[in-house]
């Protein structure tokens, strides 16, 4: 169980100080697939960052089991959405793979195993020989994706994973993401500002509000069986709730950044 | 950022070219002077055919000039210089100048980028050793190995130490400036995606953050190497009696313009023999550290 307790995140500097994200709580229990929906701006980096450990809250804490969120740990991978700065692309697919497993010290006689295993599930291992330059935006991500899930952490976090890629190659790595979640059953606490993809994935979507001092405004459970199909009228009228729920606050975003 | 991208785009167009002559060819019989075009037009025969005309057209130029509109004492035309080059290079005259240079230059080169690597990866990691440095640095940078020539010669007098010392002052500082900034370059988010996968604060250092600066300090090393060439020559005039800049020197005393050409010359291959050399060397063990992959 991931617990988010009442995190506030001011981010100081010379120009004053920036209130981000103002008493966010969240529970997520184990398996669960999370989306966190808001306007650019609004503090999910923010807040997946602080669920890392990558940075700490102001105020309020993360709890994982019933240990608080210190520091970046093994149990929480995250995955960026720049997955070219991520990787190191000075290894192929394969030695990326093998360097996450060196890290975390595997037994070495289980590598060759685990590293087919991983590849296989995204589909590159066809590739295993390619450097990350040599692969498009759609693999690279797989690479990464296979490369935290290689360590098998219990939480994964996703900060916008296929915000770059195109409709059809997003639409694909849904279909990849859901299936190894089903199979692996990891809570997924995934960031997205696209109301369609959060739909189509989640099992509970925690709506942003635009910042500064941005919250969790409202939990939205789905209950419908995937793959879900947008046209589905019970779907399609998920989405129009949920857009007219941040169109006023898009609104806002806007007008905030004209002023900047 | 997009130099994979560009190198990648420039080799499907050559592909593309290449197709097009292989279409060409097999369309009638190739006759000589089509096949002279056609093998011209590869990139790698492009190439050396463009440089060799480039060399042609300079040395023809230069001939002409100095035959005709300059006083040939002043600047004796190539055909001479190379008459005067033939002996000089028969008695191993000019092959020991440039070897005893070369070895200055290496010896200094070497243990210069050495310590700058070090030095600046600790800089570049270490936030108050940097503080606490980067002022004397940003200080004493500006003092050129040129302007270290007087206080080395007094140091190290006119051996071989005083010439280490002023290519290793050379090369230090830019390569330690480059890898410093390299190492502060480090995608946060590959730092950050090894400490999720379980790397240690050690493991994040020697494994990702170095491996990523290696591209800027490699560039660093280029543009040392290019600034050491033209440190070792003032210094060997000013204080040695051996090396190319000891010829270029003696040879001005005595009014032997000619001989002059010849060290000038040689300087000129030298630093492109040595770079190009660099580069391959670059090319065969660093090549996979040298790509930056672009923005997804
Ligand atoms: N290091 C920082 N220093 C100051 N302000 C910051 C910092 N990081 C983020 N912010 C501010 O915090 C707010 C939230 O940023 P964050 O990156 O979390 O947004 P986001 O919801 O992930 O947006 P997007 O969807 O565009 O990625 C923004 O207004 C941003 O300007
Ligand atoms: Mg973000």
């Amino acid at each position: 169980m991931l617990r988010v307790h009442n995190v506030r995140k001011v981010f100081e500097s010379a120009r004053g100080s920036y209130v981000a994200l103002d008493g966010v709580s969240l529970t997520i229990s184990d398996g669960e697939f999370v989306c966190l929906l808001g306007p650019s701006g609004c503090g999910k980096s923010t807040l997946l960052n602080i669920l890392a450990g990558f940075e700490p809250a102001t105020a309020g804490n993360v709890v994982f089991g019933d240990a608080p969120v210190t520091g970046a740990g093994r149990e929480r991978v995250m995955f960026f959405q720049d997955a070219g700065s991520a990787l190191l692309p000075w290894l192929s697919t394969e030695e990326n793979v093998r360097f996450a497993l060196r890290v975390r010290k595997m037994p070495k006689a289980d590598w060759p195993a685990i590293i087919d295993k991983y590849l296989e599930m995204v589909g590159l291992d066809a590739h295993r020989g390619k450097f990350p330059a040599e692969l498009s935006g759609g693999m690279r991500q797989r690479l990464q994706i296979a490369r935290g899930l290689a360590v098998e952490p219990d939480v994964l976090l996703m900060d916008e994973p296929f915000a770059a890629l195109d409709a059809l190659t997003r639409r694909r790595m849904h279909a990849v993401l859901l299936d190894i979640w089903q199979r692996i059953g990891k809570t997924v606490v995934f960031v997205t500002h696209d109301i369609a993809e959060a739909i189509s994935l989640a099992d509970r979507i925690a709506v942003m509000s635009v910042g500064p001092g941005s919250v969790i405004t409202r939990l939205i459970e789905i209950d419908l069986p995937r793959p879900r199909d947008l046209t589905d009228p019970q779907v399609a009228r998920l989405f129009t709730q949920i857009e007219n729920l941040l169109a006023p606050d898009l609104i806002r975003s806007d007008e905030r950044s004209d002023v900047h | 950022m997009t130099s994979a991208y560009r190198q990648q785009s420039g080799s499907l167009r050559d592909l593309g070219k290449r197709r097009m002559n292989i279409d060409k060819s097999g369309a009638d019989v190739p006759t000589p002077m089509r096949r002279l075009r056609s093998w011209l037009s590869r990139p790698a025969c492009r190439s050396v055919s463009l440089t060799a005309a480039s060399l042609l057209i300079g040395f023809g130029v230069w001939q002409f000039l100095s035959s005709f509109v300059f006083n040939p004492f002043l600047i004796p035309p190539p055909l001479e210089v190379f008459r005067t080059a033939i002996p000089m290079l028969k008695s191993g005259e000019i092959l020991s100048d440039a070897s005893i240079s070369m070895i200055r230059v290496m010896v200094g080169f070497a243990t210069g980028s050495l310590a700058g690597v070090v030095i600046g990866v600790l800089l570049g990691r270490i936030r108050l050793l940097h503080d606490l440095l980067d002022p004397i640095i940003e200080l004493l940078r500006y003092l050129s190995p040129t302007a270290m020539i007087p206080i080395a010669v007094i140091w190290f007098g006119i051996g071989e130490m005083s010439k280490y010392f002023l290519i290793f002052w050379g090369t230090f500082f830019i390569v330690l400036i480059n890898t410093t900034a390299g190492v502060w370059r480090a995608p946060v988010a590959r730092q950050r995606a090894a400490a999720c996968l379980g790397a240690n604060r050690l493991q994040i250092f020697v494994l990702v953050v170095v491996p990523s600066a290696v591209p800027y300090i490699v560039t660093g090393m280029r543009v040392a190497m290019a600034s050491s060439f033209m440190s070792i020559i003032p210094a060997e005039i000013l204080a040695a009696n051996s090396g190319i800049g000891y010829l270029l020197q003696q040879s001005s005393m005595l009014l032997q313009t000619n001989r002059i050409f010849v060290a000038l010359l040689t300087i000129c291959v030298l630093g492109f023999i040595v770079d190009r050399i660099f580069r391959l060397v670059v090319d065969k063990v660093l090549a996979r550290y040298m790509s930056f992959v672009s923005q997804t």
